[in-house]
C-alpha cells in the first residue's frame, strides 16, 4: 500500500464536552497506481476523511503510513513541505480554492515557487505545458480566477496540484460543482492523467455512477464509518450492504425505460446527528432489515466475499 | 411534396473541425484594483466625491503657499468683518495722545438757557482710524456730550446713549476711536450744565475712509509713509473675533483636523491589522485572550474617556494638544478594526486556496503576504475611508466642546466654538467651518460608499 490509515479517527469538539464523530475508526488503503472512489451522503464525514489522511485535519486517534512511514498527527509547516512532492490534493470549490488575487500563472507556478524558491519567470514554460496538458491555452496565463467558468478553474486546480508530480491525489468532490457536461470532461481529464503519471488516487464524491468509470475500488462511508469497500463493478453491480444498495437503488437511471422501472426505494428518515454517537451500528435506526442485535452491537467490517468487505451483522 | 428534393451524400457526414478551445476570453484581463477602479469610475457619486477629497487635500496642502495672509495676525480694526475683497487704505499717522483744542469756560449769561454748539469741525481728515471733532464753547456748559449716530438724527429725541462725554469746561474736542468703519456717522454735540443737557445741539455728518496707521502698516510690510494709499489684504471668508482671517484659519485648521482624521485611522487600523491578524492567524488561547482585552476597550465609554485622556493628560501653556488627542483617539479606536481583520482572516484562512497552499508547503510568512494580506485589503480600505470622517468630526465635537485642541491652534471645531458665540451678529464665523466639517465628512462617506460597492466581491461576476 502507498498509504494506510488504520483505525483513522476524527472528531471535533462542540461546546458541552460534547463531540462530533465525523470520522470513527475508518481503515482504508491506495495501493499503487490505485484509484479508490470514497462515497457517502453529505455528511458521512468522507471529506474529512481525506483531509485527516494527508494532514489538513490534526488526527484524534489511529495513524497514517505513507510508503510505510508513520505521518504526524498533527501537522507543521515543515511536514507539509516534506509531504508536498508526494501528495496533493484538488478541491471541491473551484471558486474557494483559487487565490482571486493572483493570476493563473502565479497560481499554477505556486507549488514550483515554494519548492525550488525560484523566480517565477523561469517557471513559465513549465507552466505553459501544463496549463496545455489541463486543456487551457498560455493565452490563459495573466488571467484572474474570476474570468473563468467552473470546469476550466477546476483544470487549474488540477495542474497546481500536478505541476509538483505528487505520487498521490486526493480529489475531494472535484467534479460536485459542475455542470454535468463539464463533469464528464473533468473526470476523463483526471483519468487519462491519472494513467499517464501512475497516480494513486482517492476520488471523494456522492454520485456512484461517475465514480465507478474512473475507480478501481470503491468505499462507502456512512456516519464517519467505512461500511463497505469491493471491486468498483462489482460492488456497483452486487451491493452488500443494505445502504449501498438503497443508495445505489435511489440513483436515477438516464435511460426513461428504465427509470421507469426502477423501484424508487427511499431511504426513510435523515442522516441521524454524528453527535455523541451510541455504539451500535450506524445505520440501524433506517435499516429496513435491522435485528436486534443491530442496535446492540457495531459491527466490524469483514471480508465477507472475496475482495468484498462489509460491516453488517446480517451477511 | 416531393420526397425527392432533399438528398444525403457522405460528405454531409464529415466530422465538424474540432474546437481549438470551446471558451475563449476576449474580454482584456483584469485584476482586482483595476477592475475596482473601473467600477469606481462608473459610480458618479463616489467619483465627484474622490475630486471632493482631493480638492480638499490640495486645499490644505497648496493652500497655504497661494493664500499667505498670517492666521495669527490679529487685525483689531477689522473685527468680525464679513466676506470682503480688500480695500484700499489711507496710511495715517499713529493717534498718539492728541492734546485736542482747549478754551476758555464761558460764564452763562443770567437768565439764559444753555445753547447749541456752534462751529463744529473735523481736525484732519477723518479716517477709520480717528474722528477728531472740535467745536466753539458753550456760555455755561460744564461739559460736553457726543453723540454718533449711522443716520441723520430728526431731533434730540433719537440721539440714543452718548458716545462719551468731555470732562470739563475748558475741553472742547473730541477723539473718536470706537469701531469706525468707512460710511457716514453723524456727530451731535451737546452742551450740558452738569444737571441738565441743552435743548439743542449741531449734527455733523462725517464720512471716513478706511485707513491705517504707519505702526500697522509697517506690521504688514505695506508702505508706511503717512498719506500713502495702500490696498489693505482680503479676507474673503470675513475675519473673526479677534480680526484675523478666517480663509488663512480654514485652511491651518484643515491641517489639524485632516490631520487628525487621518493620521489616527491610519494607526488604530495598523495596529488593528497586526492584533487582529494575531488573533485570526494564531488562533487558540491567544487569540481568546486578546480578544478579551479588544472587547473591553470598546466596552470603555468613548467620549468619556477621550475627555478623561485630556485631561489626564495635561496640556501645558503652549502646546496645541493635537498628540494627546491623536493618542487617545488611536488607543480608543483600534479594537473595531481588530475585529474586523480577526475576522477577514478567519474567514480567509478556511479557503480552499489557503489549504491548497499549505499542501504545497508554504510558510506562513508566504500564506501571511501572499494569501490573507491581499485578500483583506479591500475591507480594510473600505474601513479606513469610513474611519477618516469619523475621526475628523470626533476631532470637530471635542474641540467644539472645549476638550480637544487648544487656542490659538485653528481647527474647525475650535472655529465653529469661537464662532458660535458671534452667530446672530456675524454668522461666516460660524458658517465657513462649519460648512467645511459637513463638506468632508459628506465626501469622505460617499467615497466609502462607494468603495464598498467597488470593492465588494459579490458584485464581481463570478463566470
Amino acid at each position: 500500500m502507498l498509504i494506510e490509515a488504520t483505525a483513522l479517527r476524527k472528531f471535533f469538539s462542540l461546546s458541552g464536552g460534547r463531540q462530533v464523530h465525523a470520522v470513527d475508526e475508518v481503515s482504508l488503503g491506495i495501493a499503487e497506481h490505485e484509484v479508490v472512489g470514497l462515497v457517502g451522503e453529505s455528511g458521512s464525514g468522507k471529506t474529512t476523511f481525506g483531509k485527516t489522511l494527508i494532514g489538513l485535519h490534526d488526527k484524534s486517534g489511529g495513524e497514517v503510513r505513507y510508503r510505510g512511514e508513520l505521518l504526524p498527527a498533527r501537522y507543521g509547516a515543515a511536514d507539509f513541505r516534506k509531504q508536498a512532492s508526494e501528495i496533493q490534493m484538488i478541491f471541491q470549490d473551484p471558486y474557494g480554492s483559487l487565490n482571486p488575487r493572483m493570476t493563473i500563472f502565479e497560481i499554477i507556478a505556486e507549488g514550483l515557487a515554494i519548492r525550488e524558491g525560484r523566480s517565477l519567470a523561469a517557471l513559465r514554460d513549465k507552466v505553459v505545458y501544463w496549463l496545455e496538458r489541463v486543456g487551457l491555452h498560455a493565452d490563459h496565463l495573466s488571467r484572474y480566477p474570476h474570468e473563468f467558468s467552473g470546469g476550466q478553474r477546476q483544470r487549474v486546480g488540477i495542474a497546481r496540484a500536478l505541476i509538483v508530480e505528487p505520487k498521490l491525489l486526493i480529489c475531494d468532490e472535484p467534479i460536485s460543482a459542475l455542470d454535468v457536461s463539464v463533469q464528464a470532461q473533468v473526470v476523463q481529464l483526471l483519468g487519462e492523467l491519472q494513467a499517464s503519471m501512475g497516480l494513486s488516487m482517492l476520488f471523494i464524491a456522492h454520485d456512484l455512477s461517475m465514480v465507478r468509470y474512473v475507480s478501481n475500488r470503491m468505499a462507502v462511508m456512512y456516519l464517519g464509518s467505512l461500511i463497505e469497500l469491493g471491486p468498483a463493478e462489482d460492488l456497483y453491480f452486487r451491493p452488500l450492504h443494505p445502504y449501498t444498495q438503497l443508495l445505489i437503488a435511489s440513483n436515477p437511471e438516464p435511460d426513461p425505460e428504465h427509470e421507469r422501472q426502477r423501484q424508487d426505494q427511499l431511504i426513510s428518515g435523515e442522516i441521524p446527528s454524528p453527535v455523541d454517537l451510541k455504539a451500535h451500528c450506524r445505520f440501524a435506526g433506517r435499516c429496513p432489515k435491522a435485528e436486534a442485535r443491530c442496535f446492540e452491537e457495531r459491527p466490524a467490517l469483514r471480508e465477507v466475499l472475496p475482495g468484498r468487505l462489509v460491516a453488517c451483522h446480517l451477511l | 411534396m416531393s420526397k425527392q428534393s432533399f438528398q444525403l451524400s457522405a460528405a454531409d457526414f464529415a466530422p465538424a473541425p474540432p474546437a481549438t478551445h470551446a471558451e475563449r476570453i476576449v474580454r482584456p484581463s483584469l485584476s482586482y484594483w483595476q477592475d475596482a477602479w473601473l467600477r469606481l469610475k462608473k459610480n458618479r457619486r463616489a467619483l465627484s466625491s474622490l475630486y471632493l477629497v482631493i480638492a480638499l487635500l490640495l486645499f490644505t496642502l497648496l493652500g497655504p503657499w497661494f493664500w499667505t495672509q498670517d492666521y495669527t495676525l490679529q487685525d483689531l480694526d477689522m473685527i468680525s468683518q464679513g466676506p470682503s475683497w480688500g480695500s484700499a487704505a489711507l496710511v495715517v499717522e499713529d493717534p498718539g495722545a492728541w492734546e485736542g483744542v482747549r478754551g476758555d469756560a464761558l460764564p452763562l449769561p443770567q437768565g439764559q438757557e444753555l445753547g447749541a454748539t456752534t462751529q463744529l469741525t473735523v481736525e484732519g481728515a477723518a479716517t477709520t482710524q480717528y474722528v477728531r471733532l472740535y467745536w466753539n464753547a458753550v456760555p455755561g456748559a460744564q461739559h460736553y456730550l457726543i453723540y454718533r449716530n449711522d443716520h441723520a438724527p430728526d431731533s434730540g429725541q433719537d440721539l440714543g446713549l452718548p458716545l462719551g462725554e468731555t470732562l470739563r469746561p475748558e475741553e472742547l474736542s473730541f477723539a473718536d476711536r470706537l469701531q469706525l468703519r468707512p460710511q457716514t456717522y453723524w456727530y451731535t454735540v451737546i452742551a450740558s450744565d452738569g444737571l441738565t443737557e441743552a435743548a439743542s445741539g449741531t449734527t455733523l455728518a462725517v464720512t471716513t475712509e478706511r485707513a491705517i496707521t504707519t505702526t500697522q502698516a509697517r506690521e504688514r510690510g505695506l508702505e508706511a509713509t503717512v498719506g500713502a494709499s495702500v490696498q489693505l489684504p482680503a479676507h474673503p471668508f470675513g475675519t473673526d473675533y479677534l480680526g484675523r482671517d478666517v480663509l488663512a484659519r480654514i485652511m491651518e485648521g484643515a491641517r489639524v483636523s485632516l490631520f487628525i482624521g487621518i493620521v489616527a485611522p491610519l494607526l488604530f487600523i495598523a495596529i488593528g491589522i497586526v492584533y487582529g491578524g494575531i488573533c485570526g492567524y494564531f488562533g487558540g488561547t491567544l487569540d481568546i485572550v486578546l480578544m478579551r482585552i479588544a472587547d473591553f476597550v470598546i466596552a470603555l465609554p468613548f467620549l468619556l474617556f477621550m475627555i478623561l485622556f485630556r485631561i489626564g493628560f495635561g496640556i501645558g501653556p503652549g502646546e496645541s494638544g493635537i498628540f494627546p488627542m491623536l493618542l487617545a483617539l488611536v488607543l480608543l479606536s483600534w479594537p473595531s478594526s481588530a475585529r474586523l481583520v480577526r475576522g477577514q482572516i478567519l474567514q480567509i484562512r478556511g479557503e480552499a486556496y489557503v489549504q491548497a497552499a499549505r499542501m504545497l508547503g508554504a510558510r506562513s510568512l508566504y500564506l501571511i503576504f501572499r494569501h490573507l494580506v491581499p485578500n483583506v485589503m479591500g475591507p480594510i480600505l473600505v474601513t479606513l475611508t469610513f474611519a477618516i470622517p469619523m475621526a475628523i468630526f470626533t476631532e470637530a465635537f471635542l474641540s467644539f466642546i472645549g476638550m480637544g485642541v487648544s487656542p490659538p491652534t485653528p481647527s474647525w471645531g475650535a472655529m465653529s466654538n469661537e464662532g458660535i458665540r458671534t452667530m446672530l451678529s456675524s454668522p461666516h464665523e460660524l458658517l465657513f467651518p462649519a460648512f467645511f466639517i459637513s463638506l468632508t465628512v459628506l465626501a469622505f462617506n460617499l467615497l466609502g460608499d462607494g468603495l464598498r460597492d467597488a470593492l465588494d466581491s459579490r458584485l464581481r461576476s463570478r463566470e
